[in-house]
């Protein structure tokens, strides 16, 4: 759940983004001193097909892999098409900026300043959570889905 | 003076090449040639070689009442031999697609007989009987209609057609039906339109390039291609349309 004092930030690329451009560009941004939170969104990517005639079959995707940003494996679930980021401060913003000017050369990008993570809880977090859940989590995995966040180790 | 269609409004290209395609006095170019073996692949409805399941027997052999439209109705192929209804659906990338689901619908109409088309905001479906399907559907798939990589033959799971592009050019697709082929650079479709997986890849040719795609295109774009404020025929129509339809809500006495 997001706390107003802290900004955020989307970074929303022309492309969906490959696994591999992903891995490079988490990878600088975790270097920046001043992340909280960093939230992946696009199109998801299941590892079985959830209905229609294949219902049940494997789903083999070149975009759903295991990433790894610092010591930390992530598997992807979405085909990425934007980062939400929770800084600590608007002085973290030109380091993103240098982050994307690095990784994205083919096509372009935009990063934008605004409110795009969770404000308050939802049913279905109080329903998984309880009252007392952890508010840096919410928001950040789906409360429907088994797995949770993933914690990254940061430089601070 | 006798009557000549227009078939739409407007001066961009992307008008011109909307009134081409739904003409059927234009033939369509042929850009690649997909076996008919590729093709009820790809489908899925049959198996390659096997005969058609039929709904009804053939028309031949069954009494029909006396019925002048009977008479005035030449049955297609597929109906006469009673042929069972089967589809194909296609999905169009917002991206410069050389088709789109509207256009689809209306030249489908205007060059195919016998046929139900669907239309929805991303996908089209265009149902018939089964050996009409694989005739139309070959005219679709083998011509500027179809590109590999901005065009797919969806028959679920069709959400692409609003999001952006992967790096390599490819559509969304959540099942991957089809892959591009890094090394030759040629999509390959791995899975048919339902996302069963095929025995036999289906090569379906390289994707177009950009310049290609904006001259081929039927679908406006205010980004990636040719904006439609751009056109002010079109914009006129559209208006006199809307106009025209707002003012009948109020039943206007003349």
């Amino acid at each position: 759940m997001t706390d107003a004092k802290f900004p955020q930030v989307r970074i929303a690329a022309e492309r969906l983004l490959n696994p591999e451009t992903l891995e490079r560009l988490l990878n600088l941004i975790m270097k920046t001193e001043g992340i909280r939170r960093v939230l992946l969104n696009g199109p998801r990517l299941p590892a079985t097909i959830p209905y229609g005639p294949s219902h049940g079959l494997d789903n083999p995707h070149e975009m759903r892999k295991n990433i790894k940003v610092g010591d930390q494996e992530v598997e992807l679930q979405v085909h990425v098409g934007t980062i939400l980021l929770e800084i600590e401060n608007r002085d973290v913003i030109p380091a993103l900026k240098d982050a994307c000017d690095q990784v994205f050369t083919q096509f372009t990008y935009r990063i934008q300043e605004g409110r795009y993570m969770k404000t308050e809880p939802t049913t279905s977090d109080y329903a998984k959570y309880g009252p007392d859940a952890d508010r840096m989590i919410l928001g950040l995995a789906d409360p429907k889905s088994k797995s949770g966040p993933v914690i990254l180790q940061g430089i601070k | 003076m006798a009557y000549k269609p227009q078939y739409g409004p407007g001066s961009s290209t992307i008008a011109d090449n909307r009134r081409k395609y739904m003409d059927p006095a234009s033939k369509l170019e042929k850009v690649r040639d997909i076996t008919d073996e590729d093709l009820v692949l790809v489908l899925g409805h049959r198996a390659p070689g096997s005969a058609y399941k039929t709904a009804h027997p053939p028309l031949a052999e069954q009494q029909e009442p006396a019925c002048p439209i009977r008479k005035l109705v030449t049955p297609t192929d597929g109906a006469k031999a009673g042929d069972r209804i089967r589809y194909i659906q296609f999905a169009d990338s917002m991206y410069n697609a050389p088709c789109h689901p509207y256009l689809r619908s209306y030249l489908e109409a205007y060059k195919f007989r016998g046929i139900d088309p669907g239309t929805l905001s991303g996908r089209q479906i265009l149902e018939c009987r089964e050996r009409d399907l694989e005739k139309y559907s070959k005219e679709l798939v083998n011509t500027v209609l179809f590109d590999p990589a901005r065009t797919a033959i969806r028959g679920c799971t069709v959400h692409g057609h609003s999001l952006r592009l992967a790096e390599d050019g490819m559509m969304f697709d959540m099942l991957q039906r089809c892959v591009l082929d890094k090394k030759s650079g040629i999509v390959k479709y791995v899975k048919d339109q339902v996302g069963v997986p095929l025995d036999k890849e289906v090569k379906v040719g390289k994707p177009m390039d950009e310049k290609w795609l904006k001259a081929h295109s039927g679908i406006f774009h205010s980004l990636v291609g040719v904006p439609f404020r751009s056109d002010a025929e079109y914009i006129e129509y559209v208006q006199r349309v809307h106009s025209l339809r707002t003012k009948y809500g109020f039943m206007p006495k003349e």
